[in-house]
């Protein structure tokens, strides 16, 4: 199965021959397939430039890394490439996984062909989390999930997503609307991930209803519908907002920094992702990034800098004795709490993802 | 009024008459182009075919090309398709956008919004654009803009975060304020309409500046000065000369305002609330959510598309009067 | 030039004038203090002051090729659009041509599309016409988005430039050439080059474009997204002033040099 353009056959013929004209350049096409290549797009300051240097001149390959912020744009930019790949791994976060994955657009890693695959972190030996249809898809790279955070000056503690709602903070709330609306139906008491609703629309809809009315009800808690890492760190800096629902990652930096501030995971539960470097379907050049995958594992300083610029939870062995106290005490959460993470599943995603577009556009609309 | 138009510019072409004349001089005498120049002045059909090949060319592809891929994306069923797959095509996208109150709304909000926004800028701007087109002496003109252009190059993503910085709750107004002991609690100004209306002001309000000045600039002293010997007032002569005489530069302001404002993405959304949904974030959702909405999202924009172009269509008929003789 | 200066209402617009400047100026003063900001967050109150990020952006090859690249792609979009966006507006101004209307708003039609979905369509596009994504296809797409600016500039003055002014340049014998670069051009002055100072400014500012059509070279806008996408820190607000301080002693320079070769 492969994408293909719909499009290529009737835009040749509605262009005709000039067409050839402006293709001309493609004579300088730059070379996206050759053996000595690597294309990598993935977040500013994953790579170390000390650990890229010496791959490349370990193996003779050349790597070039295409800097992305955000899982959407990557997604888009595949989906338009579609057959004709220009790059060889992406970085995937764990709740896309399944959407790139339903246009086709990554294939699986063959494990056995990483020398270093045992270098993984015990949870993450042979990624459970990251097998779809029975294969490996993706290297693990960091683990993280979707806390509570709240700032200690203003804030009492809690140990529920009640305080989400807590009409003292009326105004001072923040949350990713579609990662809430799952986080909410856990609250309620339903299954925001529907693995539970296979076959069962009806009830995963009253389920999605009940929380996405709860969510209208409670709208004027809201400052502001986030998107990015960066704009949650920047409300809780700014104390536009004091409870937030926010990834670990952002709200771990903020600690490091020495922020009033406090992530924990209540009771009823929470959700969790990995991030992964996935080999793209069609990529053209699958043998140097096996060669990348063996040297990435082998550098527990490369998991130390996404740690470090990320503020995610490595899933690489011997990262911990890398990093400083602060860091370390940033990430780390009792372990009573990290048992309340489930992580994504892989079934009856087309039915979440389709809800749950549907209920976000009605909160914001509403 | 031709003529003072004609005396009021004269002056500017014969100040640049001189850059142009050493280079221009050389290609007109050469043979080559003395040869096509005699070819073209004979034939009115090569003139026309100059002046029309390239533009058309232009627009063609680059314009409607990849408007025509959104198009047929727009039609489809589903996308990406995968192989084996035959094209379903259908208008129910389209259907969609007037079913669902869910997307007509924000699209109505969204267009109210940019009006706004437009005649926001317009009235903010137009006394800037006077001041330095009539008020200033020439000779510092370009500096007085160059002023006013230098922070437009910090980037859109930087102008939104230094906004933030002014009107967040610990931002620099409200520490101000709170200095200045005149409130206890911050007040709370950003992701409102006003922080969205003020960022947006502040990212695009060259596009109105620009057009302004140089229409503004080129309105004849002469006819200022012939307007108060005839004992018209400030007021009067700014409606009877002034704003008629500057009639492009505000449709061309305007346009530009509306059509950034309408489709504005990304970077002034983060001043945006809760409850100032507009409908470039829908149809950003569209695409950046976790279920592939390709097809609706293009039938949306091309919706967008159509619509605004129209509007600004019939603004420029409207204001620009007989000036604009677009068909 | 008489009667403009010393009354009430030249007093109120030469306040207004610098309340502008200030609405412009003083958020970017906060954004320039920031970076001065001993902390890998921008935030008030600035405790304690530091002069590391500027250390670290000059010495950041990334950084300093992002800004050539950028400005290189800027460059060549200017031009380009430029050209192009005039013919467009001559034509789309020629009395003698039937549907204009249509050819304008066909002409504007990139400036509408919010810039995802250009970028996307643009994608799509030039991999149905076989061009490869690179700098050819960033320039591209960015001067694609140009163009408008241009023929909506050069339109606000064509529109109401006096045929009389190319007739007269006929009658002393310039042919269809000459007249537009001796009269035209010039006619159309200031409007060009604010239609040219929106080329630069959209192209350097471009992000998403940049992003579906590039290829592994970084450009200014896809380095700073990419370090917004780690936290705000005040080494963004550092590059930023930077950029903006070259670019205000371009402005400088260039403003001097058009004064004295008028003089």
């Amino acid at each position: 199965m492969t994408l293909r353009n719909p499009t290529r056959r009737t835009t040749l013929k509605m262009m005709g021959t000039s067409a050839g004209l402006i293709a001309a350049p493609s004579i300088i096409r730059p070379a996206y397939a050759q053996s000595n290549v690597l294309n990598i797009t993935t977040y500013d300051k994953f790579l170390p430039e000390g650990f890229v240097d010496q791959f490349e001149k370990d193996t003779g390959i050349e790597v070039r890394i295409r800097l992305t912020d955000d899982q959407g744009k990557q997604y888009n930019l595949l989906a338009a490439e579609g057959s004709d790949p220009t790059t060889d791994i992406v970085t995937v976060a764990g709740h896309r996984l399944s959407q790139f994955m339903a246009s086709d657009l990554l294939q699986p890693i063959d494990p056995s062909r990483i020398s270093t695959w045992d270098n993984l972190a015990g949870p993450y030996k042979g990624a459970p989390q990251l097998v779809r249809k029975g294969e490996v898809y993706g290297v693990p790279l960091l683990a993280g999930f979707e806390g509570m955070v709240r700032n200690t000056d203003y804030t009492k503690p809690s140990d529920s997503w009640s305080l989400m709602f807590d009409p003292e903070y009326k105004g001072f709330t923040t949350y990713i609307i579609s990662d809430f609306v799952s986080i909410t139906m856990k609250y309620l008491g339903y299954d925001g991930d529907f693995v539970a609703y296979v076959d069962k629309p009806e009830e995963a809809q009253a389920a999605v209803n009940a929380a996405r009315d709860f969510l209208i009800e409670h709208k004027d808690m809201v400052r502001k519908f986030y998107d990015g890492g960066s704009e949650v760190q920047q409300m809780l800096v700014n104390e536009d907002v004091y409870v937030a629902q926010a990834w670990s990652g952002p709200a771990a930096k903020l600690i490091m920094e020495g922020f009033p501030i406090e992530l924990s995971i209540p009771k009823e539960g929470t959700y969790g992702f990995l991030y992964s470097f996935n080999l793209v379907n069609h990529a053209p050049n699958v043998d140097a990034a096996y060669k990348f995958f063996s040297a990435l594992l082998a550098n527990p300083e490369v998991g130390a800098a996404m740690t470090r610029q990320s503020g995610f939870a490595s899933a690489f062995a011997g990262v911990d004795a890398l990093l400083t106290d602060r860091e370390r005490a940033a990430i780390a959460l009792p372990e009573e709490q990290i048992a309340r993470i489930q992580f994504f599943a892989e079934e009856n995603r087309d039915m979440k993802n389709e809800m749950i577009d549907r209920a976000v556009a009605e909160i914001k609309a509403a | 009024m031709t003529n003072d138009v004609l005396t009021g510019d004269g002056q500017g072409a014969k100040q640049s008459r001189a850059r142009y004349s050493s280079w221009i001089g050389k290609v007109a005498h050469s043979p080559t182009y003395r040869g096509t120049i005699g070819l073209l002045a004979e034939n009115r059909v090569a003139r026309l075919v100059v002046l029309l090949a390239v533009p058309l060319a232009w627009i063609a592809f680059f314009n409607i090309g990849p408007i025509l891929q959104m198009g047929n994306i727009s039609l489809l069923a589903n996308y990406p398709l995968m192989d084996g797959d035959e094209p379903v095509y259908t208008f129910s996208q389209y259907a969609l956008f007037f079913q669902e109150s869910l997307y007509f709304v924000p699209f109505l909000r969204s267009v109210v919004f940019s009006i706004v926004v437009t005649a926001a800028t317009l009235v903010v701007v137009y006394p800037v654009a006077y001041y330095i087109g009539k008020v200033i002496r020439p000779a510092s003109r370009n500096k007085a803009l160059l002023l006013l252009l230098t922070p437009f190059w910090a980037g859109e993503i930087i102008r939104v975060f230094s906004v933030i910085m002014l009107l967040a709750n610990r931002g620099a107004v409200n520490a101000l304020l709170r200095e200045l002991g005149m409130i206890d609690r911050p007040i709370p100004m950003l992701y409102t309409y006003f922080s969205l209306s003020f960022g947006v002001v502040y990212l695009i309000a060259l596009y109105m500046l620009l057009p302004l000045y140089s229409s503004i600039e080129k309105i004849p002293n002469s006819l200022l000065d012939a307007a108060s010997d005839l004992g018209a007032g400030p007021l009067q002569r700014f409606r009877r000369v002034i704003l008629p005489l500057s009639r492009d530069g505000i449709v061309s302001g305007c346009s530009l305002v509306f059509l950034t404002s309408i489709g504005v993405f990304a970077a002034p959304l983060l001043l945006g609330g809760p409850n100032t949904v507009i409908f470039p974030e829908i149809i950003a959702q569209l695409f950046h959510g976790s279920n592939d909405k390709w097809p609706a999202g293009a039938a949306f924009s091309i919706i967008m598309l159509l619509i605004s172009l129209t509007t600004v269509g019939l603004f420029m008929r409207v204001v620009g009067g007989r000036n604009v003789k677009l068909m | 030039m008489r009667f403009y200066m010393k009354n009430p209402q030249n007093v109120f617009l030469t306040g207004f004038y610098w309340a502008f400047v200030a609405y412009l100026f003083v958020p970017l003063m906060l954004m320039t203090a920031m970076s001065f900001k001993d902390s890998n967050f921008i935030s008030f109150p600035i405790d304690s002051f530091t002069m590391k990020w500027y250390v670290q952006v000059v010495q950041d090859e990334q950084f300093l090729s992002a800004v050539g690249y950028s400005l290189m792609i800027a460059f060549i979009v200017t031009v380009v659009a430029t050209a192009i966006g005039v013919w467009i507006a001559l034509l789309a101004s020629n009395e003698a041509i039937w549907g204009k209307a249509i050819i304008f708003a066909l002409a504007c039609l990139p400036a509408v599309v919010p810039g995802m979905i250009q970028a996307i369509s643009m994608r799509i596009f030039i991999r149905a016409i076989d061009v490869p994504t690179g700098t050819f296809a960033i320039i591209l797409g960015h001067t694609v988005h140009a163009v408008p600016f241009v023929v909506i500039m050069a339109m606000t003055r064509l529109r109401s430039m006096p045929a009389s002014l190319i007739d007269a340049a006929r009658d002393l014998g310039a042919d269809n050439f000459i007249a537009f670069f001796r009269v035209t051009l010039p006619y159309l002055g200031p409007a060009l080059v604010g239609g040219m100072i929106f080329c630069a400014l959209t192209s350097i500012d471009d992000f998403v474009r940049t992003f579906f059509l590039g290829g592994y070279q970084t450009t200014l806008p896809m380095l700073i997204f990419a370090k917004i996408s780690g936290g705000m820190s005040p080494e963004i607000n550092a590059m930023a002033t930077l950029v903006l301080i070259a670019t205000g002693a371009v402005g400088l320079y260039a403003e001097r040099r058009v004064r004295r070769s008028r003089n």
